[in-house]
C-alpha cells in the first residue's frame, strides 16, 4: 500500500515520459496520478488504528545485508497526516500548473519525481531510506526551480541545492555515528534503544541531526536560501516547497531529534524556544519590507515555522500536538497563498506590490480566497491556522513564559501584514493597466475551493487531525516524561 | 659511525683536488711563474689542432634511431642468451622454454618491424 | 608446481599475448575494423581464465605472485574498463591513418600491468606491474600526434618519471629498514615500531606515498591530470581516469595493508589530510573550468580524494579488510569505473560530432539529442553521490567508514564537498537543458558507442537501485586479505 502510494507518482512520470503524445495527455497522466495518491493516503489515514502505537500497513524487507540497510516502510499518527497533505498538494500543484506551456512533459516529470521523493521521506522507518528519499527530492526540484523559474533562477536553484545538500551531509555523520553505535537503521527499535557511544556525544549527534532539520525547516539563520527558492520558483514549486517541504524538517525534528533523544532535548529546549522567538519576529518584522508578494510569503513561511520550533521547545503532548498542527495548516494555508500568488501574477505578470491594487473589482473570487487564505494564516477562529497557533501557545506558556508572549506579538505583526498586503494589492483605486485582466478560470478554483474547504474543516472540527498526531505523538511524549 | 668518517673524508677530498686544481695555474699566474699568453688556437673548443666545420647541431637522418633501438633490442637479447647457453644443461627444458618465449616476444616484435617496413632505408 | 604458478598467473600471459596478437594480426589485415573485434573477442580468455581463478588463494614465484579475491576482484575491474574503452574508442580508432593495432596492443598491455599490479606482494614486481601500465599509458596519450598531445605526452612522462625516481627510493629505503622486498616480510621487520622514532622508514613510506599518489592523481602529484586529459584521446583519458587510478588503490592498499599494517594509525592520518586537501583542491578548481575533460580531469582529482577517505578509514578497532572503509573504497571504484566511463563516452559521442569539448558545446544538448543528455545527467548526478544511483551508495560507504574509524570531521568533510561539486556538475546539466542549442541538427551517437553507454549507465543505475550485489563482491574482496 505505502509502496503503490509512494512509486506511483514517478511510475505515473515514466509513463507519461514514454507514452504521452501531446500535453494534454500529460496533464491528466498528472493529474489521475496524484489525485490516486490522494485517495490512497486518505485511506490508509482513515483505516489507521489509533489505540495502537506502532507503526501500520508496515513494508519491511531486507534491502542491503550487508549494512543492515532495509526498505522499512510504515505509518502511525505522525505521518499519516502528512501523507495526506502531500497527497493534497500534489493534487493542488498539478492543476495549478493547467497552463504550463513549456517543456509540459519535464515539467510535470520532474513535479512527480519531486512528490515521490517527499511521500518516501514521510513513509521511511528506515533512516537511510529516509536520507535517500531526503536526497532524491534535490534533483527535481533543482530543475523545477532553475528550468522553469523566474528572476535570478540559476542563482537560487543552486543557493537551495548547496545549503539542502551541504545540511544533510551532517544529518547523514549523525545517522551513521547512531547506525555504528547502536547496529540499525530502524528508528522505531532506536527510539526504544538507549544511546551510548564515547566518539560523539549524544549532544552532538543531536545537533548534527538538527542542522539539517533546521536549514529545511528553516531556522534563522540558516533560513536565506528559503525567500530566494520560492520567489524565483515556479508556483507549482512554491507550493510543493512551502506546502510540503519545510515540513520535512518539522518532521525529522520530532521523529528524529526529539524522540531519539528526548534528555538532550530538554536541555537544549530553551536554544530552541530562543531560535523559535527570533524565528516568528525577524521573519515577521521582514515581511513588511518585502515589495514582491511571493517573497513577501516566504517570510511569513519563515515566521510561521517560527511557532512549529515554539511547540516542539514545550516538549509536551499539547504543544508538540500544536506544531504537527502548525505543519499540517500552514501547508495548506501557505500553499493556498502561494497559488493565489502565481495566479495574481499570472494574470498581472507583475508580482511587484506597489504596481498592483485594485485588483479586487477585476477578480473578485480571487480577491475573496486571498482574503479568506489571509485570515486563515494569520489565525483567525474557525480556520486551522488559528487551533494550531492556539495549542502552541497553550503548550509553551507554562514552560516558556517570556517566549510564548513575546511570540504573540508575532501573530500581532502578522495580522498587520496580511492585512496590509490585501489592502495594496486587491484594494485601492482600480489602475488602468489592469483594465483587461480576469478572474480565475475554473480549473483554478477547484483547487483553490479544495484547499479552503480543507481550511475550515479543520478549524471547525480540528480533532480530525488532532487525535491522529496525539496517537502518533504519545509514543514521544511517554519518553519525555509527560505520559497522557 | 666510524664507516661514515670515511665518507666525509672522501667529499672533503672531492671537494679540495678540483677546487686546487683550478687555484693552482691562477695563483702561478698571479706570481708572475706562468706567463699568459692567450692566442686563438689556445682558446679553442679542443685544441687537438684540427678545425671544426660547420655547427654542431646537425640533423642525423631519423632512421638511424630505428636501427639503434633495434640492435639496442637485439643486442640485450644476446646478452641474455649467453648466461643461458653457458648453463643450458643444468637449466634443463624448464629453461629452454623460457629462452624460447623469450626469442618468440623478440621474434614478434621484429616481425613487426619487417611488416611495417622499418627495416628499409628509403 | 611451476605449472600451478603459470595457472595463477594465466589471466596476465594471455592478456599479453593477445596484445603481440593483435599487433602481428594488424600487420596482415587489410580491414583494420576486424581489430576491435578481435580484440574483444580475444579478452574473453583472460576473462575466463580469470573466472577460473575464482575463489583460488594462493602464491607463485615464491610469494611475488598472490592470487585472492581481492586481485580478482580488480582483474575484473580491469577487465571491465578495457572492454568498455575498446569499445567506445572503436570509432575514434578507426579514423586513424595508421597504428590502429598498436592503439589496442598499448591498451591490452597498460591492462596487464594494471593486472599485476593488484597481485603483487612483493616491491620490486610492484615497479615493473606500475612501470609497464605506465609506459604503455604515455605511449597512449601521445597518439594524436598533436601539439597539444605531444606536451601531454611529454608532461606525463617527466613527471610519472620523477615519481617512479621517488617511489624507488622510497622502496630502498623501506628495504634498507627491513632487508626484504616482500611485503610480509616487511610486516614483520616493520612490527608496531613508532614511526617517528624511525625517520628512515617514515621517508621511505611517504615517498611511496609520493609515487603512488601520481598513479591515483591525488594532490600534491595531480599537476599532470589536466593536461593529459585535454591532450589524450578522450577514451584514453577515461581510461586513465578509472583503470589507472584503480591500479594505483589497489597498490597501495596491498602494501599499507599487508607492509605497513603495525603503523596503521600513523598513515591514517596522512591519508586523511590528503583526502581533505584533495577533494578540496579538485572541486574548486573545477568550478572555474570551461572544457568538459578538464573539468572531469579536475573532478577526478577531488574524487581521488573522496577514495582517500576509504584508505584513511582503517579502524584500530576493525581487523584489517573487515572495516566498512575498504569495502567501500572497493565499492567507490567500481561505481566510479561505471560512471565517469560513462560520462567520458558522452563526450566522445557528442564531440565526434560536433568537433568540440567545451562546455558550451553541450549547450542545448537536450534539445539535439535527448538520449545523451539523460545519460551525461545521469552520470553527473552520480559523480555528484545523489540518488537514485551508484555515486550515492559509494559515497555512502565511503563515508559510513570513515565514521566506523571515528573520523567523522573527514565524512563531513567529504559531504560538505559533495555539496559543493554539485555546483559545477549541474552547471553542466544545466548547459544542457537550459541554453540554446547552436543548431536543431539531431545527434545520433554510433552503435558502437551507444553499447558502451549502454553498459556503463546501466551499471549505475542497477547498482544504483541493487547495491547488493556489488557490496557483496567488495566485502568478499576486502575479507580476501592474508594477514
Amino acid at each position: 500500500m505505502l509502496t503503490a502510494i509512494i512509486f506511483l507518482p514517478i511510475a505515473a512520470a515514466i509513463v507519461l515520459a514514454l507514452c504521452a503524445r501531446n500535453d494534454k495527455q500529460v496533464k491528466w497522466i498528472a493529474l489521475a496520478a496524484s489525485l490516486a495518491v490522494l485517495i490512497l493516503s486518505l485511506i490508509v489515514w482513515a483505516a489507521l488504528d489509533l489505540s495502537n502505537p506502532a507503526p501500520q500497513f508496515v513494508e519491511r524487507h531486507s534491502w542491503i545485508p550487508a549494512f543492515s540497510v532495509e526498505y522499512y516502510l510504515g505509518v502511525d499518527g505522525l505521518n499519516a497526516p502528512m501523507l495526506a497533505l502531500t497527497g493534497l498538494l500534489g493534487v493542488a500543484a498539478v492543476l495549478i500548473s493547467w497552463h504550463q506551456q513549456v517543456r509540459v512533459k519535464e515539467f510535470f516529470f520532474a513535479l512527480l519525481a519531486l512528490q515521490t521523493g517527499i511521500l518516501g521521506v514521510f513513509a521511511s522507518l528506515d533512516m537511510m531510506l529516509f536520507f535517500l528519499f531526503w536526497e532524491v527530492e534535490l534533483i527535481p526540484m533543482y530543475l523545477l526551480i532553475t528550468v522553469w523559474g523566474s528572476g535570478r533562477k540559476e542563482y537560487s536553484a543552486i543557493k537551495f541545492l548547496v545549503y539542502t545538500a551541504a545540511s544533510s551531509g551532517l544529518m547523514l555523520a549523525g545517522i551513521l555515528v547512531l547506525y555504528f553505535s547502536v547496529g540499525t537503521f530502524d528508528m522505531i527499535a532506536l527510539r526504544d534503544t538507549p544511546f551510548t557511544t564515547a566518539v560523539v556525544t549524544s549532544q552532538g549527534v543531536f545537533f548534527l541531526l538538527i542542522a539539517a532539520f533546521a536549514v529545511k525547516l528553516p531556522v534563522w539563520p540558516f533560513h536565506t536560501w528559503l525567500p530566494d527558492a520560492h520567489t524565483d520558483a515556479p508556483t507549482a514549486a512554491s507550493v510543493m516547497l512551502a506546502g510540503v517541504m519545510l515540513k520535512m524538517g518539522g518532521y525529522g525534528i520530532l521523529r528524529l531529534c526529539v524522540s531519539l533523544f528526548p534528555g538532550v532535548a530538554h536541555d537544549y529546549a530553551w536554544l530552541i524556544a530562543t531560535l523559535a522567538v527570533i524565528n516568528i519576529l525577524f521573519g515577521a518584522v521582514l515581511v513588511f519590507r518585502q515589495k514582491d508578494i511571493k517573497r513577501l510569503i516566504a517570510y511569513s513561511s519563515v515566521s510561521h515555522m517560527g511557532f512549529v520550533l515554539l511547540g516542539v521547545a514545550s516538549l509536551n503532548e499539547v504543544g508538540l500536538t500544536g506544531a504537527a498542527l502548525q505543519m499540517f495548516t500552514h501547508g495548506t494555508i501557505t500553499g493556498l497563498l502561494f497559488m493565489l500568488a502565481g495566479m495574481v501574477y499570472e494574470k498581472a505578470h507583475t508580482r511587484h506590490i506597489p504596481d498592483l491594487g485594485g485588483l479586487a473589482g477585476k477578480m473578485p473570487v480571487l480577491a475573496v480566497a486571498f482574503v479568506i487564505a489571509g485570515l486563515a494564516s494569520l489565525g483567525l477562529p474557525a480556520m486551522s491556522g488559528f487551533v494550531a497557533e492556539l495549542l502552541v501557545f497553550l503548550g509553551a506558556f507554562g514552560v516558556y513564559r517570556e517566549a510564548t508572549i513575546l511570540a504573540i506579538f508575532g501573530v500581532l505583526l502578522s495580522a498587520g501584514y496580511i492585512l496590509w498586503t490585501i489592502q495594496r494589492v486587491f484594494y485601492g483605486p482600480e489602475k488602468p493597466r489592469f483594465a483587461h485582466i480576469g478572474d480565475a478560470t475554473k480549473s483554478e478554483i477547484l483547487p483553490v475551493a479544495g484547499m479552503i474547504a480543507v481550511i475550515f474543516i479543520v478549524g471547525i472540527y480540528p480533532a480530525l487531525v488532532t487525535d491522529t498526531f496525539k496517537a502518533g505523538l504519545a509514543p514521544i511524549v511517554h519518553l519525555l516524561g509527560g505520559g497522557s | 659511525m666510524h664507516q661514515f668518517g670515511f665518507i666525509a673524508i672522501f667529499m672533503v677530498l672531492a671537494v679540495l683536488v678540483p677546487v686546487s686544481m683550478l687555484l693552482i695555474p691562477y695563483a702561478l699566474t698571479l706570481a708572475g711563474i706562468k706567463p699568459h699568453r692567450p692566442d686563438k688556437v689556445k682558446n679553442d673548443t679542443y685544441e687537438c689542432g684540427v678545425r671544426t666545420v660547420g655547427g654542431s647541431w646537425v640533423r642525423f637522418n631519423f632512421r638511424y634511431y630505428y636501427f639503434a633501438l633495434s640492435f639496442l633490442i637485439f643486442d640485450v637479447e644476446a646478452v641474455f642468451l649467453f648466461p643461458w647457453a653457458v648453463h643450458a644443461r643444468q637449466l634443463h627444458w624448464f629453461g629452454f622454454g623460457a629462452v624460447l618465449v623469450f626469442v618468440a616476444i623478440i621474434t614478434v616484435g621484429l616481425a613487426y618491424e619487417w611488416r611495417k617496413k622499418a627495416l628499409e632505408w628509403k | 608446481m611451476p605449472i600451478r604458478d603459470y595457472y595463477l598467473l594465466s589471466p596476465e600471459i594471455s592478456l599479453a599475448s593477445i596484445a603481440m596478437a593483435v599487433i602481428l594480426l594488424d600487420t596482415v589485415v587489410k580491414r583494420k575494423g576486424l581489430l576491435a573485434i578481435f580484440t574483444l573477442a580475444a579478452l574473453a580468455l583472460p576473462l575466463a581464465f580469470t573466472i577460473s581463478l575464482w575463489g583460488e588463494e594462493g602464491r607463485a614465484f615464491g610469494g611475488l605472485l598472490i592470487v585472492d579475491q581481492f586481485s580478482i576482484f580488480f582483474k575484473f575491474l580491469f577487465l571491465g574498463v578495457t572492454a568498455a574503452v575498446v569499445i567506445a574508442s572503436q570509432d575514434s580508432v578507426t579514423n586513424f591513418k595508421r597504428f590502429q593495432g598498436e592503439f589496442y596492443a598499448l591498451l591490452l598491455l597498460a591492462t596487464s600491468g594494471l593486472m599485476l599490479m593488484s597481485s603483487t606482494g612483493e616491491l620490486i614486481t610492484i615497479f615493473l606491474a606500475l612501470e609497464l601500465s605506465t609506459l604503455s599509458a604515455i605511449a597512449l596519450v601521445t597518439f594524436f600526434k598533436t601539439d597539444q598531445a605531444v606536451e601531454a605526452g611529454i608532461k606525463y612522462l617527466v613527471l610519472s618519471g620523477i615519481s617512479s625516481a621517488m617511489m624507488l627510493y622510497g622502496m630502498a629505503l623501506v628495504f634498507g629498514v627491513s632487508g626484504s622486498t616482500r611485503l610480509e616480510e616487511i610486516a614483520q621487520a616493520v612490527g608496531t615500531t613508532r614511526l617517528l622514532d624511525n625517520p628512515a622508514l617514515l621517508m621511505g613510506m611517504l615517498l611511496m606515498v609520493a609515487g603512488f599518489g601520481f598513479k591515483i592523481s591525488s594532490v600534491p602529484f595531480q599537476m599532470w591530470v589536466p593536461d593529459v586529459y585535454q591532450g589524450a584521446p578522450t577514451s584514453v583519458a577515461a581510461y586513465l581516469s578509472v583503470a589507472s587510478k584503480a591500479g594505483g588503490f589497489a597498490v597501495i592498499l596491498r602494501v599499507f595493508y599487508v607492509a605497513f599494517a603495525g603503523v596503521s594509525m600513523e598513515w591514517s592520518m596522512l591519508f586523511a589530510v590528503l583526502a581533505v586537501v584533495s577533494m578540496t583542491f579538485g572541486n574548486l578548481i573545477a568550478m572555474f573550468q570551461s572544457n568538459i575533460k578538464r573539468l572531469l580531469a579536475y573532478s577526478t582529482i577531488a574524487h581521488a580524494g573522496y577514495m582517500m577517505v576509504g584508505l584513511a578509514a582503517v579502524a584500530a578497532r576493525n581487523p584489517i579488510g573487515e572495516g566498512l572503509g575498504t569495502q567501500g573504497l572497493l565499492f567507490y571504484l567500481t561505481g566510479y569505473a561505471f560512471t565517469n566511463l560513462g560520462a567520458f563516452f558522452v563526450v566522445i559521442a557528442v564531440a565526434q560530432k560536433l568537433k568540440g569539448e567545451s562546455i558550451d558545446d553541450f549547450a542545448g544538448l537536450a534539445k539535439r539529442s535527448p538520449l545523451l543528455a539523460g545519460l551525461l545527467a545521469l552520470c553527473l548526478i552520480s559523480l555528484t553521490g545523489l540518488p537514485p544511483t551508484v555515486g550515492f551508495w559509494a559515497k555512502l560507504y565511503l563515508f559510513s567508514g570513515a565514521v566506523q574509524a571515528d573520523l567523522v570531521w573527514l565524512a563531513v568533510a567529504g559531504v560538505l564537498n559533495s555539496a559543493i561539486s554539485a555546483y559545477y556538475y549541474l552547471r553542466v546539466v544545466k548547459a544542457m537543458y537550459m541554453s540554446p542549442a547552436a543548431s536543431d541538427e539531431r545527434l545520433t551517437p554510433s552503435p558502437a558507442i551507444s553499447l558502451a553507454l549502454l553498459v556503463t549507465t546501466g551499471g549505475v543505475l542497477f547498482f544504483g537501485f541493487a547495491p547488493s550485489y556489488l557490496l557483496d563482491f567488495a566485502v568478499r574482496a576486502a575479507r580476501g586479505f592474508p594477514g
